[in-house]
């Protein structure tokens, strides 16, 4: 996919977008000029947003190619990057996942031990150790400093 | 007298042993930031908004304010000794400031970045104690209507100054403007947009979305271009200009702390348009413009003084109307409103000490900058050698931490993540954050200001154009959005933004 096709669809999209937002809002009664309703600014945006979706869409249906606008997506997006990304978002995920049945404690060591980990070195014990590090100065500011309450899951005393 | 009275209140604050502490905490982070590119003052704001929750609202206050105007300074030194912008407001002092360092003169150019810092933004803080005060009285008489006319040009000015496509920008308001409407309808009490999700019903969090949408993806942009950074090794000597460099700078620093100054207070103007105007100003001033970009100092000296200065200019408007000039003060706003502040025309009288010491604590802040900035430059330059693959982990981890212990909801988490994928996929299509930002913090406001502007006026659209400032603010919106359609318009706003 090319970014001048991405281009051809933003304004579908946003056309789109701004229609659901309307249909909320429409749903959560708009009320009248008189007497505004919960929903009345949020329709306001939806119009908002589809005005300026059909305006790209007109825009770039009347625009020439250009021969910026022809670069191919994967320069765009970078696919070879991708496996780090789709590797540190998976992490995070996880993170969110697993804070409460694990706890704080073992779910920020074991995903800071993932996020350390380099994989073109493979150095285990390094990033354990870095882990280990931030996991403790962490809790140390967070927890006993600042006295946020953190889970402490399947281990009740830590 | 008055003034003189209120700033030594204010110092009496500022120089409480807890709040000096924030804020040197928070222009080392600034600075630190500044120093380290991939995070800016946004970025690191929204991850230490939720350590202010553990302190009072004016300690709190005093370290997010140290870390946006400690920022200004520590991005000249990226700038100067990498040619890479610690933040966006440092961009142009690459141009002379790293060919300085090249010939040898990293010194002088981090020295003037510096003392063109420390002035400008001394000054910055005298105006924003003699503005804020009768910009406040003048509030008090403004109605609904106003308010929502400003806030409508605040937004405007923002989306016309934002780099790329108009159209990107308004549509990025417009989907802000909606995450703001999530949750419990400020009248009626009653749940909207939530899709049934319980931790939806207090609406998006301020925090999540602004850790995710400037925290996360810049952090994923990041990942893509994994290099280590080169920093020149030139022998740092000389950090006290000469006399003929001050000859040189003298002007260029006037001229940057007033243009700063009084950009930064315009809605949507700040730091970064600021340092890009002066460089430009300057080049016309120059005897010799041919010199630019081969090492002048004025081009170092004058922008960083403008960045310094814009930063307190900034404070102005939402000191005193409520309404933030950038990002970066809606941030502030935010965190004033979780702190239960509300930033407005009364906040002087109901809260001096948060005005006051946060005033003072510039002042303060400042003499540390310096400090910060000229002996321990060695140290600065030692970071700038920190691994990016040892920093990002540490990085993720606060916006965990943060995004999770505002409302200790893993739900939150999520949000964040969300609004970090949806950043990454935004900035690769050229859709900009800051105006979703600023219309994401308005958004209440505007929605209760319309409504009840509506509600008073029994429905009548008219009210908005038979006050005068209401009509004007109106105005210049319409013709700023217009420009996004009309081709000759068009290009003057090609002019301004290639200009930066």
């Amino acid at each position: 996919m090319r970014i001048k096709q991405i281009r051809k669809v933003e304004g579908s999209f946003w056309i789109g977008m701004g229609v659901l937002i309307c249909l909320l809002a429409w749903k959560s009664k708009i009320g009248f000029f008189r007497e505004p309703g919960p929903g009345f600014v949020a329709f306001i945006s939806g119009i908002f947003v589809s005005m300026i979706g059909l305006v790209m869409g007109l825009s770039e249906l009347l625009s020439k190619i250009s021969l910026r606008s022809s670069t191919d997506l994967n320069q765009t997006f970078s696919i070879a990057s991708w496996p780090r990304l789709i590797y540190t978002m998976v992490l995070l995920l996880s993170y969110a996942l697993l804070l409460n049945t694990l706890g704080y404690i073992l779910t920020t060591f074991l995903v800071m031990w993932g996020l350390f980990y380099d994989r073109e070195k493979s150095r285990w014990v390094s990033s354990g150790l870095a882990s280990l590090i931030s996991v403790g100065v962490t809790y140390l500011v967070f927890q006993v400093w600042l006295r946020c309450q953190f889970p402490r899951g399947i281990f009740p005393w830590w | 007298m008055n003034l003189l009275h209120d700033l030594f209140y204010g110092f009496g604050i500022a120089f409480q042993p807890y709040n000096l502490l924030s804020c040197f905490f928070g222009v080392f982070i600034g600075t630190l930031v500044g120093v380290l590119p991939g995070i800016g003052p946004v970025g690191a704001m929204s991850l230490l908004l939720p350590i202010t929750f553990g302190i009072s609202p004016v300690s709190g206050i005093i370290m997010l304010a140290g870390i946006y105007y400690g920022a200004m300074y520590g991005g000249s030194t990226t700038s100067i000794l990498v040619n890479i912008p610690g933040e966006a407001a440092s961009v142009v002092t690459c141009l002379d400031g790293y060919q300085m360092a090249l010939q040898g003169r990293a010194g002088p150019a981090l020295g003037i970045a510096a003392f063109g810092s420390f002035i400008a933004g001394t000054f910055g803080i005298v105006g924003l104690m003699f503005l804020a005060n009768p910009l406040a009285d003048l509030a008090l008489k403004f109605g609904p209507t106003e308010y929502f006319s400003l806030m409508c040009l605040g937004l405007s000015v923002l989306i016309y100054l934002t780099q790329g496509s108009i159209l990107r920008g308004l549509v990025m308001a417009g989907v802000g403007l909606f995450l703001s409407l999530v949750g419990q309808d400020i009248i009626t009490g009653k749940a909207r947009f939530t899709f049934g999700l319980m931790g939806l019903v207090d609406g998006v969090g301020l925090v999540p979305l602004v850790m995710g949408l400037f925290g996360i993806s810049e952090i994923l942009l990041n990942l893509e271009k994994f290099g280590e950074r080169i920093v020149l090794k030139t022998k740092i000597k000389d950090l006290l200009p000469n006399k003929e460099d001050w000859r040189r700078s003298a002007k260029p620093i006037v001229r940057g702390t007033l243009l700063g100054f009084f950009l930064g207070i315009l809605p949507g103007g700040g730091a970064i348009i600021s340092s890009f105007v002066s460089y430009a100003l300057e080049k016309k001033f120059s005897k010799n413009p041919e010199q630019f970009g081969k090492g002048a100092i004025e081009g170092v000296a004058g922008p960083e003084s403008a960045n310094n200065s814009a930063t307190s200019g900034a404070f102005i408007p939402l000191f005193s109307l409520g309404i933030p000039a950038n990002v970066v003060m809606a941030l502030l706003l935010g965190a004033m409103m979780i702190h239960g502040l509300r930033p407005g025309p009364l906040m002087l009288s109901e809260h001096p000490e948060i005005f006051w010491g946060t005033v003072a604590s510039m002042y303060v802040g400042n003499i540390m900058l310096l400090a910060l900035n000229l002996p321990l430059i060695g140290i600065w330059v030692k970071i700038l050698k920190i691994p990016y693959r040892t920093l990002f982990p540490l990085i993720l981890l606060f916006c965990l931490i943060g995004a999770y212990s505002v409302g200790t909801n893993v739900f939150d988490i999520f949000v964040m993540l969300s609004f970090g994928a949806l950043g990454y996929l935004f900035r690769k299509l050229n859709y900009e954050p800051a105006p979703l930002v600023l219309a994401f913090v308005l958004g209440p406001m505007l929605e209760q200001n319309l409504r009840q502007a509506l509600i008073l006026s029994d429905g009548s659209l008219s009210v908005f154009l038979t006050r005068p400032l209401s009509v004007g603010s109106l105005l210049i919106s319409l013709f700023l959005l217009l420009s996004a359609i009309l081709p000759s318009l068009q290009k003057k706003r090609k002019a301004v933004i290639s200009e930066e």
